[in-house]
């Protein structure tokens, strides 16, 4: 059971389910923008915004709405695989750590704590910056330094279920250590591993777009939202909307998964599971 | 109280001995090193980078020789010299160090003490307009990218309005006496607040909700009945109780600082340790990377320690149940 049967999601959520689902329409859209995103006009830069241009142009007469929506799917996707990355690694080993106990528990304990020491910027910086640039390596790098925190939650609510009588009872009734693990323990621990998720992929959105923005993210050709806010910088004098909207959308998107992960947090949590 | 704190000391050498570990793989990730993968040739060290990798590290030789050989120089404070200037490591550090402790010093002070009386007043009145505007606020902030921030705080204040500087530490010609320290004040506070507002909206989150739980709590409210004021009830009795999460996670404050300070450093020019260390990295200046991974993780892991014996100290529940 995923949510309690009568649950429903406070208002605000609701609207930013609506958000997200909205900006996942445009990314299916986005591919339409493609050319414009890349015409240059050097008769039309760094335009304020206008009808022809709503978000204005940059500093090389692009038009910038065409650009933000281009960079939408691929920010999208990377926050969710990359979250889903994080979250299976984070469960796995926090999993482990909370149902086996013992040394097992210690020596995965050590390693969560471990991880939790690292400014998670200073390692995302070094994996993205040394592996070969990609999509793949900005989702691994994301994925592989963003799980502990997950881990810790997994291992705190394992701890708390495998003592439960369903499990025990499936215990006796001699199923394996995978099928208690995988059938029994993670249905239950699914909502508030979901509200994690929900903020992960708002982390992980967040994540890419500080690398994009410090010059280690996507590769050239693609767009990205961090990339574009890089480049304002150096037009801070002349053109303030090419800071403006990029990060809007970012913002946007954002608060709205965050909102969403808060608004499962109190459905999961009111609804009385267990409570 | 002792053997609790001894308990967490033994603890924290396999962390200790993670962290080196840790850092020792960054190291065998690095392009140029054997353990590299990847043919990009754009990303490859030149050879001569290469060349100073196995002059430093030995990286001809075995794993466990390495390590150790490593682990003993960086236990003499050796850290190595960078590839960049060729000058210590622990120099380069010294010198960008002041900068970022002024910096995430002030971001912290204000973030707590902004975001404790609100939290307090927030979850003191649950549901209260105040608490729904707030909760607001400290909602966007929560969600807010540092950068985005830090780009139009830019444009406001320094471009549009002219009220303070666009970046650095210092006017070029910075002014003597009380000048030079108005001067000083007023190139930190746009970085500051940059630093400051994502600290203050997680704390103050943090107290919020651990106010509006324990003002129902049965103490508060045989407080209330021993005839102490509502500000009381709150401030003396709840507020001590919803400090304990946030002394627990002061420690990891540091680290979700310092990430914060590599963004904000490269924004405003700031020369400190984020600075230092993202231009490291664009230079694959490897010793300064590893110095200064495995210093933020070691300082990290001493300020998790000391939280984790505050909250003992101020909570039997917490040693006891450690320590039995």
């Amino acid at each position: 059971m995923l949510l309690p049967r009568r649950a429903r999601l406070p208002a605000s959520a609701r609207v930013a389910l609506a958000v997200v689902v909205l900006l996942w329409l445009v990314a299916a859209c986005s591919p339409l923008f493609t050319e414009r995103s890349r015409s240059i006009r050097l008769d039309a830069r760094l335009q304020p915004p206008s009808l022809e241009h709503p978000c204005g142009t940059d500093d090389l007469g692009r038009d910038l709405l065409a650009r933000i929506v281009t960079a939408t799917p691929i920010s999208l996707a990377i926050g969710l695989v990359a979250a889903a990355v994080s979250l299976g690694v984070g469960f796995t080993v926090g999993a482990a750590a909370g149902y086996f106990g013992g040394a097992v528990d210690l020596a995965l304990s050590r390693l969560i704590e471990v991880m939790l020491c690292f400014p998670v910027l200073f390692l995302l910086l070094a994996l993205a910056a040394f592996l070969p640039p990609s999509p793949a390596t900005v989702i691994a790098a994301i994925g592989l330094t963003s799980w502990a925190g997950d881990a810790r939650f997994a291992r705190a609510e394992i701890l708390k279920m495998k003592e439960l009588d369903y499990a025990r009872a499936a215990r006796a009734m001699g199923a394996s250590t995978p099928r208690i693990l995988l059938r029994h323990l993670l249905p239950n621990a699914l909502p508030p591993l979901i509200v994690s998720a929900a903020f992960g992929v708002g982390w992980a959105i967040l994540a890419e777009a500080s690398l994009s923005f410090l010059g280690v993210g996507l590769p050239a050709p693609a767009v990205s939202w961090g990339g574009i806010l890089s480049s304002s910088a150096n037009w801070i004098e002349e053109a303030w909307w090419i800071a403006l909207f990029p990060g809007l959308a970012l913002f946007l998107t954002v608060s709205a998964y965050n909102l969403l992960a808060e608004g499962l947090r109190t459905v999961t949590t009111q609804g009385g599971r267990n409570a | 109280m002792t053997a609790y704190i001894l308990r967490r000391l033994l603890w924290a050498v396999p962390t200790l001995f993670g962290i080196a570990v840790v850092v020792f793989l960054l190291l065998h990730m690095a392009p140029g090193s054997p353990g590299a993968g990847g043919a990009d040739s754009l990303r490859r060290a030149s050879a001569k980078a290469a060349e100073e990798m196995r002059r430093q590290y030995g990286l001809d030789r075995p794993l466990p020789e390495q390590f150790a050989a490593w682990i003993g120089r960086v236990a003499r404070l050796d850290l190595g010299e960078s590839f960049v200037d060729h000058r210590p490591v622990s120099e380069r550090i010294l010198e960008a160090l002041p900068h970022t402790l002024a910096l995430n010093g002030l971001a912290l002070f204000f973030a707590l003490a902004l975001a404790i009386p609100l939290g307090v007043v927030a979850g003191g009145s649950p549901e209260s307009v105040f608490d729904r505007a707030s909760g607001a606020v400290l909602f966007a902030m929560y969600s807010m990218p540092t950068f985005w921030a830090a780009l139009l705080l830019q444009t406001l204040f320094a471009v549009r309005l002219r009220w303070l500087p666009l970046y650095g530490t210092a006017a070029d010609a910075a002014p003597a006496g009380l000048a030079g320290l108005q001067d000083r004040l007023a190139h930190l506070a746009l970085p500051v607040t940059c630093l400051t507002y994502g600290t203050l909206a997680f704390v103050a989150r943090l107290v919020r909700s651990g106010v509006a739980e324990a003002r129902t709590a049965d103490y508060v409210i045989a407080a209330r009945a021993r005839g102490a004021s509502r500000g009381q009830a709150l401030w003396r009795h709840a507020l001590r109780n919803a400090l304990l999460p946030v002394i627990t996670l002061f420690g990891l404050l540091l680290p979700a600082l310092l990430s914060g300070s590599v963004i904000i450093e490269r924004i405003f020019a700031w020369p400190g340790l984020g600075r230092l260390y993202l231009d490291s990295i664009l230079a694959r200046d490897y010793p300064v990377i590893l110095a200064l991974s495995l210093l933020s993780a070691v300082v990290t892991l001493g300020a998790t320690l000391l939280s984790d014996i505050a909250v003992a100290a101020v909570d039997p529940r917490v040693r006891d149940g450690a320590a039995g």
